[in-house]
């Protein structure tokens, strides 16, 4: 599904270089592909690249085999909305939209009918058991609701990669490991690749392949049984 | 429609600041559409009173008389007005067509002398159409006033009606006998004793001080006019088809003979609409100003404490001419609230002012004031709610434009 094919990405941070530098990667379709490292070693920005929301300095982004890091940025805009699904780490939802309608957005800026976009954000909603709370707001749910949320939002218009960035920074261990839980049944059963970047153990213990960087390189790749 | 529902949820986000910029807006159309209420009444009556004051909707006159002036009466008049006022009359856009001489000369008690302005008129058309009878009407409450009236229609009446300052300059009272002396077409100098039978007030000072107006049999005897008219005031029956009258006259004249529209005619008209043109221009330009900088500062801010969901949106895949279509939506939102809270406020203030018979100074060169009336104009509120839907449009193009270039990446990062 996706291929980081020798993508590098140097930029300063406080006087010294940091970034990405040569690292090749895959993510496979059905599965949960985890990046791992401590601070800094370049988890989200190896994550921002294969999202296409930066450019790489060097090397190519893949995504079922077509070169797309070069495209104008109209072309990764589409890419993003068709192909791609995002849960951020904290306040990635819409605030002034309800549950469901944070849910219908993606769908409705793909052009789906009113009755249509609310049909599919309905189902994705209850995918992450959240039918209840269709119509809060982000404010009036928990921290691992939101969470749920943004997931069945990325879900809903069904994209090939969903690129996760430490979506349990955010949440207790009691409601990380749940959350977790579901990304990797929903990787199974709706075949879309994920990429999750964390430092967390227990995110990585659900991880189906991890990707192990330190200080910009890909240092080594692991699958769980 | 996700734009405009995510707008409208915006702008409610932060509600004291949105009430003010509505506010701003709201006080932008009422003095707008308040503004524009006064003007149009002002030309309203301006018009009338150039139209009714004697112009007519157009005048025919003798070629020349556009240009120069005359060395005494009737030099450069119609030579057979009369007649060609009864060929007019029969045209279909022709309501009415009323002949006038203009004359000048000295106006005397036995024992003083003033010069005058003299116009006669045709008794019986006059009153139909024109204003004289409000002129009197005025008059009748100025001292020495009372009891005055209309000429008579009767061929042999010698009557003449005075302005105030005249009148006041001769101590001539309603049934003085004065004579009227002029120099006739051909030059010779002759005399008619009139009767006064009113006070005629026209509402300037110098027109007061020098006005007379008496019958065309008068004058005619007078100056020895026979059929010429100095003029033919023609009043049409459809005045807003003033092109196709104005051909349809033009049609019937002989050589030598022009039709001027009223518009060309009242220079006082075209001044004060192109004084009154001016400062609603430079009052719109300080309005787009204040509603552009209350707005753009508003909707500025709302961009900056949104910068990490603009930074989510664009991840999602909105592109960067949505986001600028989304401030857009966020600026014509504020606009229709803004208009409608300032067309509300507008049409009360207005029954309020028009209400309170507010008596407005008399403007330069006049007698005296006039009531402030302010008309309702949809036309006018419907250009002043465009044009504050524009300059909300141009206001949020900048923040729209700052929202769409943030890199994703430091957006996401924002807090």
């Amino acid at each position: 599904m996706l291929q980081l094919r020798d993508v590098s990405r140097a930029f300063e941070l406080g006087g010294e270089k940091a970034g990405v530098f040569g690292v090749s990667l895959d993510a496979p379709e059905g599965k949960l592909t985890v990046l791992a490292g401590p601070s800094g070693s370049g988890k989200s920005t190896l994550l921002n690249l294969a999202g296409l929301l930066d450019e790489p300095d060097e090397g190519e982004v893949l995504l079922e085999g077509e070169p797309v890091s070069r495209l104008p940025e109209k072309a990764r805009c589409d890419l993003r909305l068709r192909k791609l699904g995002f849960v951020f780490q904290a306040h990635n939802l819409v605030p002034v939209l309800s549950a469901l309608e944070n849910v219908m957005l993606p769908l409705q800026l793909q052009g789906a009918s009113e009755s249509e976009a609310r049909r599919r954000a309905s189902e994705a909603l209850d995918r992450v058991d959240l039918s209840s709370r269709l119509h809060h707001r982000p404010g009036q749910l928990s921290g691992g609701q939101q969470q749920r949320v943004a997931i069945a939002r990325a879900l809903a218009p069904k994209p090939k990669l969903i690129i996760a960035d430490e979506p349990t920074a955010a949440l207790d261990h009691a409601h990380g490991e749940p959350l977790m839980a579901l990304m990797r049944q929903l990787a199974r059963e709706e075949g879309a690749a994920f990429l999750v970047a964390s430092h967390d153990p227990a995110v990585i213990a659900q991880a189906d392949r991890v990707a192990r960087l330190a200080d910009g390189r890909l240092a080594a790749v692991e699958t769980n049984a | 429609m996700i734009l405009a529902r995510l707008a409208l949820r915006s702008v409610a986000r932060n509600r004291r600041r949105t009430l003010l910029t509505v506010l701003v807006v709201a006080a932008g159309f009422l003095a707008m559409a308040l503004a524009g209420g006064f003007m149009t009444q002002t030309f309203t009556a301006l018009s009338d009173a150039a139209i009714r004051g004697g112009l007519g909707h157009m005048q025919v006159m003798e070629s020349k008389a556009l240009q120069d002036q005359e060395d005494q009466s009737l030099q450069l008049a119609l030579a057979d007005g009369e007649a060609l006022a009864s060929k007019l009359r029969a045209l279909p856009p022709v309501a009415e067509v009323l002949p006038r001489i203009q004359f000048m000369g000295l106006l005397t008690n036995g024992t003083r002398s003033v010069a005058y302005i003299g116009t006669a008129v045709d008794p019986a058309r006059e009153p139909v159409f024109m204003a004289v009878n409000d002129h009197i009407t005025d008059a009748q409450a100025l001292p020495g006033g009372a009891g005055s009236r209309w000429l008579s229609p009767a061929p042999e009446a010698r009557e003449a009606l005075l302005g105030p300052g005249l009148a006041k300059s001769l101590g001539a009272t309603l049934g003085s006998t004065l004579t009227l002396m002029a120099t006739t077409k051909d030059g010779a100098l002759n005399a008619v004793d009139v009767t006064v039978v009113g006070l005629l007030d026209q509402g300037v000072k110098e027109l007061n001080d020098r006005a007379l107006v008496t019958s065309l049999d008068t004058a005619g005897n007078l100056l020895d006019a026979g059929g010429a008219r100095s003029r033919l005031s023609i009043m049409l029956k459809d005045p807003k088809q003033l092109d196709a009258g104005l051909a349809a006259v033009r049609g019937a004249l002989g050589p030598g003979e022009a039709a001027v529209p009223w518009t060309d005619l009242a220079a006082f008209f075209k001044q004060v609409r192109m004084l009154y043109f001016f400062i609603f221009g430079f009052m719109g330009l300080v309005l787009f100003l204040v509603v552009w900088l209350a707005t753009a500062n508003t909707l500025l801010m709302s961009v900056m404490e949104r910068v990490r969901e603009f930074g989510v949106l664009r991840a999602l895949g909105l592109q960067p001419g949505q986001l600028v279509r989304l401030l857009q939506w966020e600026g014509a939102a504020l606009g229709c609230l803004g208009g409608l809270l300032g067309l509300v406020a507008t049409l009360l203030l207005r029954a309020a002012a028009n209400a309170a018979r507010i008596e407005m100074p008399a403007p330069p060169g006049s007698a005296h004031g006039y009531p402030l009336h302010i008309e309702a104009v949809p036309l006018v509120y419907l250009g002043t709610f465009l044009f504050l839907q524009l300059t909300l449009q141009v206001a949020a193009l900048y923040p729209g434009l700052k929202a769409a270039k943030l890199r994703i990446v430091e957006a996401l990062r924002h807090v």
